[in-house]
């Protein structure tokens, strides 16, 4: 079949030069090249007598502490499975599948993980639970055995990520059970099942192929985690390849090309995983098959006993969940004395952490008080954390941008030739970066465009200077392609074929088609990619690590630096307490965005007309009523 | 009006069309009617422009488009889904193709308008979202979208087919209502039989890529050219031949080797016979009741035969009673073993 050509052929054959040029740069230019810079670099290597040696790096792999890494990321993987799987299926087992007392507020305590997430999360664990931590002297009064130092290295690590990284059983798993035909329940019930055997031979079975894919993003974010084992000291895998990143062969043997053999060995483990999930996802999942589908209605516990445990577990849990929350919040607003001290002052609030400063006296080694002017200074009026936000929302707002722009148009090629090889191959050299962890991607670049000898950037050194921008632009928007592909994808194939053909049938182009009809049903969902993209990239650490250099210096580092002790006489002075407040701000512009994207991006056009008409109402009202009361003056 | 010559569209090795020609009248209601994977829609997207023949050349007015790209074709289509734009307005999608063509606000305001006038939509509907209407409504969307750009035809791709019976029933009536007022050159795509016979003036039923028989509803239904048409169109008995051996000792022009149909409501129980009847004794083995008419399976020994009859309220058989079907050679169609029209049979 020949498709009907328009008039127009030759416009819209050099957009396709155009466009194919553009993406096969892409490709080639920003994934497939310098990575594959990254794996030859393995190779070659060169020992003390200047002589390339293949195998340098594999011996030195077997012989140091190299494997004590891999070792440590895969230990944390594991235990993480395990430990995310029981908090996450449990937390959303009592808040959706059992009646649980005040289940409306324990979901909101579990879902702060929403909005609380990454290293304002391990920075708030931090100061609440590290040595002089407020939680950890409540704990050490209570256990005096406790070590002040108890939330430190693998055990920390587990614990903040545990209940970091249960965010995506909330979304997913909850939505599964939700899905539940409670006719089936109801079925098992019948024939004689009690409600714990109609969750583990009715329920559970159902969300099987959820928790898989569940369990498979758990192992791959405890192998590749950053913030939390960089922030509480826990050696794995990514820290150690910033670390060498940042080395040189002056200070260690070869630490470029171990930090390639790092980054490999992260992206075999991934690559295998994916395929698993992959080929398990291919085989389909359970589809109700049900015409009548019933709501699911929730199970009472029977047994007293078990009721009362199965609420004092909830509500343990929920503690955990929300103590952090409250506590920075509380402090984000204390004083910088309180803070200091680590005690809430209940007599005296401040927005100092915020807005504002005040000035900072300490005590000189001769004895007598010096003042410093402004010293102690909130989020918003000091310069570092300024820039940081600054750098960061510049940064990850263009980068979101181009992630969606890219996709929106490679998506409208694909779904246009969805049956054709140049379809497929567009769409999985998109997905090429979701193979590789973020940090091989960025550490590639890193390494690759150091130098003026890149041909295809016009031989400019990108990691120097302010350049080190556009790397870190480049890489947050590569790294954001394969997941802003498969939601927009997704929404692309839900419009209407018969759309694009009445469009062209009542005489629009190509392009008008595509600006005037299916633009306008995918924006709510590349709006949602733009706003979960810049809300990721907002506050990531692993690239920002990654890239750090004096013109890179991004919010998450910023705030890393508020871990730092403050030193004397007024070295980083209220870190702490603008550390707080940026969490705060974080949840702020977290919540925003999830307020947008699922709340307001998520209504429809009979919505938003049902909501302009009210609006339109109220207003007359209100027209009517000071009409009349200026009537009634008069 | 439409002059489709000698159409072929391949899809790689697979032929969709097969030298299918036709030829519609200016003002003519004419339906593609067709099972599934026939053809019917792949013939209509050939005219609209999505697709463009293999072999042969489309003409509209003695004008020959096969190259002209669709939205220069001013023909208006109302697609099986409707296809209206979801982000739009109920106006928004009547005026869009009055906004690609430029026509000035105050002009396009007052064509919408007009034509939702004609299209009985209110005012008040045409601020609201599509999602808001109920189905008639949005056909009624559809086809005012399609028609206010003034096209000189207008298709229908299986418009009826996402609604319930009686909606569909009812929009039938509206839709032939609506052609007879604004005089427009129809081309409507059905799979449903009885819709066909309904609405059209003529039919094209299509087949495998091929047409096989062009006519009004009455020469289709009655004087069906092939073996297939005469099985797609309603209910039919094939004979056995101990019947149509019966048929042809009571002088019927049949011929034992083709194939002898009659349509159920040509065959009469325990009716008085007439000249060339043959009445064959049977057991009523099952009846099907449908208030306007009943369904009766009759078991004659050598076949069993489906007959029906009006519901008169009175002669009504039941299941094990002893009846008489009388069947007369004259309304048997008869064809050869190739599936073409036989030389017997008054069907014919």
């Amino acid at each position: 079949m020949n498709q009907a050509k328009g008039k127009r052929l030759r416009p819209e054959l050099l957009i396709k030069v155009v466009g194919a040029l553009f993406f096969i740069y892409l490709f080639f230019g920003w994934m497939l090249i310098p990575c594959w810079n990254t794996l030859t670099s393995i190779f070659t290597t060169t020992n003390a007598a200047g002589e390339t040696d293949p195998w340098a790096v594999i011996r030195f792999f077997f012989a140091g502490n190299m494997a004590k890494y891999v070792w440590n990321s895969l230990k944390l993987a594991v235990c993480l499975v395990i430990t995310v799987n029981v908090v996450g299926i449990s937390i959303v087992v009592l808040t959706e599948y059992f009646d649980i007392r005040g289940a409306r507020i324990l979901r909101l305590g579990y879902m702060t993980t929403l909005i609380y997430s990454g290293v304002a999360l391990v920075t708030g664990y931090l100061f609440l639970y590290d040595s002089d931590g407020i939680l950890t002297n409540l704990l050490v009064n209570a256990f005096p055995g406790l070590s002040p130092n108890w939330f430190s290295g693998f055990k920390a690590v587990l614990f903040t990520m545990t209940f970091a990284c249960t965010s995506n059983h909330i979304l997913f798993l909850r939505n599964a059970i939700r899905s539940i035909d409670y006719n089936t329940v109801e079925a098992a019930r019948n024939m004689g099942a009690k409600p714990f055997s109609v969750l583990m031979k009715v329920v559970f079975p159902t969300l099987l192929p959820t928790l898989f894919s569940l369990t498979i993003m758990t192992f791959i974010t405890g192998l590749c985690a950053m913030s939390a084992p960089q922030l509480l000291g826990y050696d794995s895998i990514n820290p150690e390849i910033v670390r060498l990143a940042g080395s040189s062969t002056a200070d260690e043997s070869f630490p470029q090309a171990r930090a390639a053999l790092l980054s490999i060995i992260l992206a075999t483990f991934t690559i295998i995983l994916l395929t698993i999930l992959s080929s398990y996802e291919r085989k389909g999942h359970y589809l109700s098959v049900s015409k009548t589908k019933t709501k699911l209605q929730k199970q009472k516990i029977t047994n007293p006993v078990a009721n009362v445990i199965a609420h004092i577990y909830a509500y343990a849990l929920f503690i955990i969940y929300m103590v952090p929350v409250v506590m920075i919040l509380i402090f984000s607003f204390q004083t910088y004395s309180a803070i200091r001290m680590k005690k809430i002052d209940l007599s005296n609030w401040t927005l100092v952490n915020f807005f504002g400063t005040e000035d900072y006296q300490y005590l000189t080694s001769r004895g007598t008080y010096k003042t410093r002017t402004n010293s102690i200074s909130g989020v918003f009026s000091n310069e570092a954390t300024i820039a940081g936000i600054k750098t960061s929302f510049l940064l990850s707002a263009i980068a979101a941008l181009l992630a969606c722009v890219i996709v929106v148009v490679a998506c409208n090629y694909i779904f246009k030739n969805r049956n054709k090889k140049r379809g497929m191959v567009l769409e999985y050299s998109l997905l090429f970066p979701w193979l590789l962890p973020t940090i091989l991607i960025c550490y590639s670049y890193r390494i690759f465009f150091n130098s003026t000898s890149v041909w295809y950037v016009g031989n400019t050194n990108l990691y120097y200077a302010e350049n080190v921008r556009i790397l870190i632009i480049l890489a947050y928007t590569v790294t954001k392609l394969p997941f802003s592909l498969r939601m927009i994808k997704a929404a692309f194939y839900a419009i209407d074929e018969e759309l694009e053909d009445a469009a062209r049938n009542l005489g629009a182009s190509g392009l008008t088609t595509f600006l005037r009809v299916k633009l306008p049903i995918i924006l709510p969902s590349v709006l949602a990619v733009f706003a979960l993209n810049f809300n990721a990239l907002f506050t990531e650490y692993e690239m920002s690590a990654t890239f750090s250099s004096t013109y890179g210096t991004t919010y998450s580092m910023v705030i890393q630096s508020m871990c730092q002790d403050e030193g004397l006489f007024g070295y980083n002075v209220n870190a702490s307490g603008r550390r707080c407040a940026s969490t705060v701000f974080i949840m702020i512009v977290s919540g925003v965005i999830l307020f947008l994207v699922y709340g307001v991006g998520g209504q429809d056009l009979s919505e938003r007309l049902a909501l302009k008409e009210k609006r339109q109402k109220w207003i007359e009202r209100i027209k009517k009523k000071v009409h009349k009361t200026s009537e009634n003056a008069a | 009006m439409i002059r489709l010559n000698d159409i072929v569209v391949k899809f790689g090795d697979f032929t969709a069309l097969d030298h299918v020609s036709v030829h519609v009248k200016e003002g003519e209601f004419f339906t593609f009617l067709g099972p599934s994977g026939c053809g019917k829609t792949t013939t209509l997207r050939t005219l609209t422009g999505f697709i463009e023949p293999t072999q042969g050349t489309v003409m509209v007015k003695g004008a020959d488009i096969t190259h002209v790209p669709i939205e220069e074709r001013n023909i208006g289509m109302v697609f099986q889904s409707y296809a209206l734009f979801p982000t739009m307005t109920v106006y928004d999608n009547i005026a869009f193709g009055l906004k690609i063509k430029k026509m000035k606000r105050a002009e396009r305001d007052q064509k919408v308008r007009e034509i939702a006038r004609k299209v009985d939509l209110s005012d008040e509907q045409l601020g609201k979202a599509v999602s808001q209407l109920s189905g008639g409504q949005q056909q009624r969307v559809a086809i005012a979208r399609a028609l206010v750009t003034d096209p000189s035809i207008i298709c229908l791709d299986e418009p009826l087919s996402n609604l319930d019976a009686k909606l569909r029933i009812q929009l039938r009536n509206e839709l032939k209502k609506m052609q007879a007022d604004f005089g427009i050159t129809t081309i409507y795509v059905t799979h449903d039989q009885e819709e066909a016979l309904t609405l059209s003036d003529r039919i094209a039923v299509f087949n495998k890529g091929v047409i096989e028989q062009i006519g009004t509803p009455n020469e289709i239904y009655n004087h069906s050219d092939t073996e297939f048409v005469c099985n797609f169109i309603g209910d039919i008995n094939r004979l056995a031949d101990e019947v149509v051996d019966q048929l042809i000792r009571q002088g019927g022009a049949l011929n034992r080797d083709d194939h002898n149909y009659i349509r159920l409501e040509r065959i009469h129980v325990n009716a008085a016979l007439q000249s060339g009847d043959v009445g064959l004794p049977g057991i009523v083995q099952k009846r099907e009741y449908y208030g306007l008419y009943i369904k009766y399976y009759i078991d004659l020994g050598c076949q069993i035969i489906k007959v029906i009859e009006r519901n008169d309220g009175a002669n009504i058989y039941e299941a094990g009673e002893s009846v008489t079907a009388v069947l007369n050679a004259r309304d048997v169609m008869s064809y050869t073993a190739s599936g073409n029209a036989g030389n017997s049979g008054s069907g014919r």
